[in-house]
């Protein structure tokens, strides 16, 4: 197996590495190419939005306590695009338009196969309840694959509580 | 007077229909009076006992508009108050939860104790008062009413109400379906989640018991299941059962006064549900057509006029805030068995995150069929929302012979959950209790 720090033989390299990974997803969900989003995913992957526990606090024990979203493995995500694809969603048709900003990017550690990184996020969309903004950060760990560096498990803290219409995987 | 002939007029029960005017969902003198009378002037579901346990422990939350607090006290029992300092209201507590041994207004360090009496005034002995008893002038208002039942506490700012076991009349034996899931009673799992709805709180009190839409909005929750578990084993307590979202399955709906509804239907496969694993405590426990009840009918039971509580996929309760005639603030909460097995927890969960959120796949759709109902009533022009369903199939009281099993005696129901005519007794409730009150 190659090592993550293998993809890039300096951190500035790696930090591009991760970095056109993020903004690619970002890209591949504002323009719903939702097969080339899915590819992202490792086999096993963990999609996590926690829930609010307090004013300060997420919920963190995903098994035992209240998520947002919680999908375990590739197929559990690709439940999410199934869904909104059939059309026949109420929520979901007309599907609102979405544009990801993502920045702050940083390179945690490198651990074996396996680089975390963090970002912020901020996404306006537009549809049925007008233009809204939502944000928070995003917490990645990414693994190397011989096909290329794939996301294992994304975490999105969504700072916003009261929401405003549905907010599906899409949204964040 | 003209309020209450207009009131009058929105309900068009005429040549055997049940009609309601589309007024009903914006009128903004409407929602003033329904403030008055139902959310500020009768019994409200506040919060339940396991979000508060120890002394100390607060939850801010409002009872209509108005800003309360619930607190334990040192003696065990819990007090509620307005949530406003005595001196010049400044809101009392911060958070939504938290803990205190006394209360401290943030604004001119007046201190308040648990039983809600003043016992600090900062600088008082250069207050320059004109009494040397000044702090017993300043306690806290408190909730008029408050009073639990197996855990789920209730309030009312108007002292004069029946009590609350009175006023929730026939759906004691279904908050009992739910409590004696676990001998230790039933907890509010950690973490929530709020959402604004674009609609008539009137219109979340119909949808949460409207069996009917389930087989065309929720038809693509039950085709995304079906998906999933064809490509992946799933089995026991973790696969989701989806035959109610197809029809065909025995079901119910309940009118049982008071504005009070209810609906079930039949578990197709009960061997999914987190409860199974309990199935042998509770056959040595509950009588066999209880366990029926228990075990095999998914229940969504609403309770007048602010909250649900769903024993469906998963377990909830739902509480409603109505903000303005077209804007509702809803909070959903986790409940379940006290002493759950991890593997039952987590899957009760999973269920819950599935079916039951803004950001899952069922509830979310459900909000957008509500808000287009909303924005669609807004034409008024086509004036009425037919509730036409089961007006042939009544049943009354006793007549209810399969309710009566577990002691339910409803106010009428109908052998389906496609059915309507339990709405009849919910718009006939607030029409009589507006045409009662105040509204002028």
């Amino acid at each position: 197996m190659t090592s993550a720090s293998m993809l890039a033989n300096t951190p500035a390299a790696l930090r591009d590495a991760v970095q056109d990974l993020l903004f690619r997803e970002a890209n591949f969900l504002d323009d719903k190419q939702w097969q080339a989003w899915l590819a992202l995913y490792a086999e096993d992957a963990v999609f996590w939005m926690p829930a609010w526990a307090s004013e300060y606090e997420t919920t963190n024990d995903p098994e035992l306590e209240l998520n947002l979203i919680y999908l375990k493995g590739h197929a559990s995500i690709e439940d999410r695009v199934f869904r909104v694809e059939t059309g026949d969603s109420f929520a979901s048709t007309p599907m609102d338009r979405t544009t990801h900003l993502v920045s702050n990017v940083v390179v945690g550690g490198v651990h074996g196969i396996n680089v975390t990184a963090r970002a912020n996020w901020m996404v306006h969309s537009y549809g049925l309840h007008g233009g809204m903004t939502r944000g928070g950060t995003y917490q990645y760990i990414l693994r190397q694959q011989p096909e290329g560096l794939k996301i294992a498990q994304k975490k999105i803290v969504m700072i916003d509580d009261k929401l405003v219409g549905a907010v599906d995987f899409f949204h964040v | 007077m003209l309020m209450k002939t207009r009131i009058a007029s929105l309900i068009d029960e005429r040549e055997g229909r049940f009609r309601v005017d589309r007024a009903v969902y914006s009128d903004p003198d409407i929602f003033e009076a329904e403030m008055a009378e139902f959310f500020e002037g009768g019994w409200v579901f506040l919060a339940h006992e396991s979000q508060l346990k120890n002394a100390g422990d607060y939850f801010a939350t409002r009872i209509g508009r108005q800003p309360v607090f619930l607190i334990r006290k040192k003696d065990g029992s819990l007090g509620g108050y307005i949530n406003a300092c005595a001196h010049r209201g400044a809101t009392l507590v911060p958070y939504e939860h938290g803990r205190a041994n006394a209360l401290t207004c943030r604004f001119h360090g007046w201190v308040f104790n648990l039983d809600g009496r003043c016992i600090k005034i900062k600088n008082e002995e250069l207050g320059e008062y004109d009494t040397a008893d000044t702090k017993s002038r300043f306690g806290l208002t408190p909730v008029a009413k408050l009073e639990s039942y197996r855990g789920f506490v209730f309030g009312s700012l108007r002292a004069e109400v029946p009590p609350l076991t009175d006023w929730l009349v026939g759906t004691l034996p279904w908050i009992d379906l739910m409590v004696d899931q676990s001998p230790q009673g039933l907890e509010v799992v950690r973490g929530s989640s709020t959402y604004m709805v674009r609609g008539n709180w009137k219109l979340q009190a119909e949808n949460g018991v409207d069996g009917y839409h389930v087989s065309t909005v929720h038809r693509v929750f039950a085709a995304t299941v079906a998906n999933r578990e064809a490509k992946t084993a799933v089995d026991g307590i973790r696969k989701t059962e989806a035959g109610r979202m197809l029809g065909n399955v025995n079901s119910g709906a309940y009118d049982f006064g008071n504005g009070h509804m209810a609906i079930w239907a039949q578990r197709t496969e009960p061997s999914t549900h987190p409860l199974w694993p309990q199935k042998a405590r509770l056959e040595r426990e509950f009588p066999a057509e209880r366990l029926e009840w228990m075990l095999n009918r998914g229940r969504n039971l609403y309770l007048f006029p602010n909250v649900f509580l769903m024993d469906n996929p998963s377990s909830q309760i739902r509480t409603l805030h109505a903000i303005s005639p077209d804007l509702c603030e809803v909070t959903v909460r986790a409940i379940a068995p006290v002493g759950e097995a991890p593997e039952a927890r987590a899957a009760r969960l999973r269920k819950f995150e599935d079916f039951y959120l803004t950001t899952g796949m069922a509830t979310s759709d459900d909000l957008a069929a509500l808000e287009a109902t909303h924005a669609g009533a807004h034409g008024s022009a086509a004036r009425w929302n037919e509730f036409a369903r089961g007006a042939n199939s009544v049943r009354r009281g006793a007549e209810d012979t399969d309710g009566g099993k577990i002691g339910s005696v409803p106010q009428a129901m109908t052998p389906s959950w496609d059915h309507e005519a339990l709405y009849h007794g919910f718009y006939r409730f607030w029409k009589d209790r507006l045409l009662q009150g105040g509204a002028g």
